[in-house]
């Protein structure tokens, strides 16, 4: 999922000093488990407003913020209470601010939240980040992901700063490498791992902005390069 | 051949300093300091920004260092270049005259006075030190040909210190594949830790230097325990200085690690002795009059 966090009130006044009128648009998928795009999120916005003194003259909570489409024909329904409004508020993950974006060109719309991480959630509301959408995944060899675990994405093994197993970074952490290999003795795959270097890695993979037209199928496409089409 | 490399192969045991560049322009205290310790080592390691702390390149130390007859070793770290500025920075040293390296993956940037820097670590040290083995067979990371071939002697780190100890070994082992030369260790205290790497290190047939720091201060023994990557300082040892004030500090300082390097020659543990984060000469006099070398 993708993780958020709510902006400091001091950042949204400055952005709403000379608006009076919102309209508020939460999302029920990522917003919604981090507590930052909610129906109690949206009311709690809705009340600072008010007692800020400006009007809230609607709200809504896409189902899925980051589809376009979808999200245009949700909020159909909502055409008078949004003409009404000078600005929207978004109360979801950057993507699903910039759904808004595109289809209110000529409102200003604010982005309520932080995007922060792709991260798993390990009890209520306590998020880890796991995935740097790094565009070629490693996990079927090592177990854990190195390259958003480890702060230098080492690919090969340990630097020489781990100190009784922590990370030089954050001692408080254990070090991504130490339980990387754990993982590989586990799986009996440690000197198959020292037969070959990872990498250098194809950073290429992921430079922004990236675009991806999916496929389903297996048959074919599996084994394609595309490169080489 | 460099010095430091035919001293190695021929077996001889070498004695190596570490210098850090100045943080700033002036270079005199730097370039006083590197000539009173021409007569005492074999070469001069310059770190690149250790620490994270922002400080003049060690290439260009090296390049003083070499205008003044001193063969330098460069330390390079994939912290604050990518493949590209590496593989450019290596070729001008290379062109300016340097062929000592010692290659690392570098301490992260959180750790340093500018921790708002955008740590880059574009490749690990293994795979920098298959790089130099490309440049030294004329071919660049990616296999294409140069129009010459580099002559580098290069080593990587080991920290026969940590704990738990199988992964380093196992890095040691990867590097020495990808190419690595020779090795410098991670400051050593205790020269059992340094036996059983090098039990286990003498299989492969590689030369490693031991890195010794002269204690000076209480507060530097913290300093290195508490702050700096990959160094633990023994508890015992921590203990012992306690009880002594400043003085006897520094009179046991260059005792311990006198007796540390004279145990490392004696046994012919390692082929060389690396000293780290010193500031003042005076101190690798004493300590390498005290040994005799
Ligand atoms: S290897 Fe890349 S894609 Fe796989 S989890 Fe890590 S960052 Fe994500
Ligand atoms: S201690 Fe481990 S996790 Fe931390 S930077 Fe070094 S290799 Fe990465």
């Amino acid at each position: 999922m993708i993780v958020s966090n709510r902006k400091d009130l001091k950042e949204i006044e400055k952005y709403i000093e000379n608006l009076d009128k919102f309209f508020l648009i939460g999302c029920s998928e990522c917003a919604t488990l981090c507590g930052t795009g909610n129906e109690e999120a949206i009311l709690n916005l809705k009340q600072w407003l008010e007692d800020n003194h400006k009007k809230v003259t609607g709200w809504m909570i896409a189902k899925t913020g980051c589809q376009i489409l979808g999200t245009k024909r949700e909020l159909s329904q909502y055409k008078e209470a949004i003409e009404q409004a000078q600005c929207i508020m978004v109360l979801s993950c950057g993507a699903g601010t910039q759904t808004i974006t595109e289809l209110f060109e000529e409102k200003p719309v604010i982005p309520l939240n932080d995007t922060l991480f792709i991260g798993n959630m390990r009890r209520f509301r306590e998020f880890e980040e796991r995935c740097r959408a790094c565009g070629e995944c490693f996990l079927a060899i090592t177990g854990v992901c190195v390259v958003t675990l480890c702060p230098k994405s080492m690919l090969n093994g340990p630097c020489g700063g781990y100190k009784e197993g922590r990370c030089e970074v954050n001692p408080l952490r254990k070090c991504a490498w130490i339980i990387a290999y754990e993982t590989l003795e586990k799986r009996g795959l440690m000197e198959k791992f020292y037969e070959n270097i990872l990498g250098p890695k194809d950073w290429s993979k992921a430079n922004s902005p990236r675009q991806l037209k999916a496929s389903t199928g297996y048959s074919k496409s599996k084994t394609e390069d595309p490169k080489e089409k | 051949m460099s010095n430091l490399k035919k001293k190695l192969v021929n077996g001889e045991f070498v004695v190596t300093a570490e210098l850090t560049p100045p943080k700033g322009p002036e270079i005199n205290q730097m370039i006083d300091k590197l000539k009173e310790l021409k007569p005492l080592v074999d070469a001069v390691n310059f770190t690149d920004n250790p620490s994270g702390k922002m400080r003049m390149c060690s290439l260009a130390a090296c390049k003083i260092s070499l205008d003044l007859g001193f063969e330098p070793v460069l330390q390079m770290t994939c912290r604050d270049r990518n493949r590209i500025g590496i593989q450019s920075d290596l070729l001008g040293a290379h062109a300016l005259g340097i062929r000592n390296l010692l290659l690392m993956t570098g301490d992260h940037p959180i750790l340093g006075d500018q921790k708002e820097a955008k740590p880059v670590y574009d490749i690990d040290s293994s795979i920098l030190i298959r790089l130099i083995n490309n440049l030294n067979n004329g071919l660049d990371i990616n296999g294409n040909r140069l129009n010459g071939k580099t002559e580098f002697f290069y080593g990587g780190v080991v920290n026969p210190n940590a704990e738990p100890l199988i992964p380093q070994l196992k890095r040691f082992e990867q590097k020495l594949k990808m190419g690595a030369e020779f090795f410098q260790t991670q400051m050593i205290f205790e020269i059992e830790k340094l036996e059983k790497f090098m039990d286990y290190a003498q299989r492969f047939n590689t030369k490693v230097i031991a890195g010794v720091v002269i204690i000076r201060s209480k507060k530097m023994l913290h300093y290195l325990n508490s702050k700096v990557p990959g160094v633990s300082v023994p508890k015992w040892l921590i203990d012992k200085i306690e009880g002594f004030n400043d003085e006897d500090v520094e009179k046991f300082g260059i005792d311990f690690t006198a007796k540390l390097i004279l145990n490392i020659m004696e046994k012919k543990i390692c082929h060389g002795i690396h000293l780290m984060a010193f500031s003042k000469v005076e101190e690798v006099k004493n300590l390498l009059n005290y040994i005799k070398i």
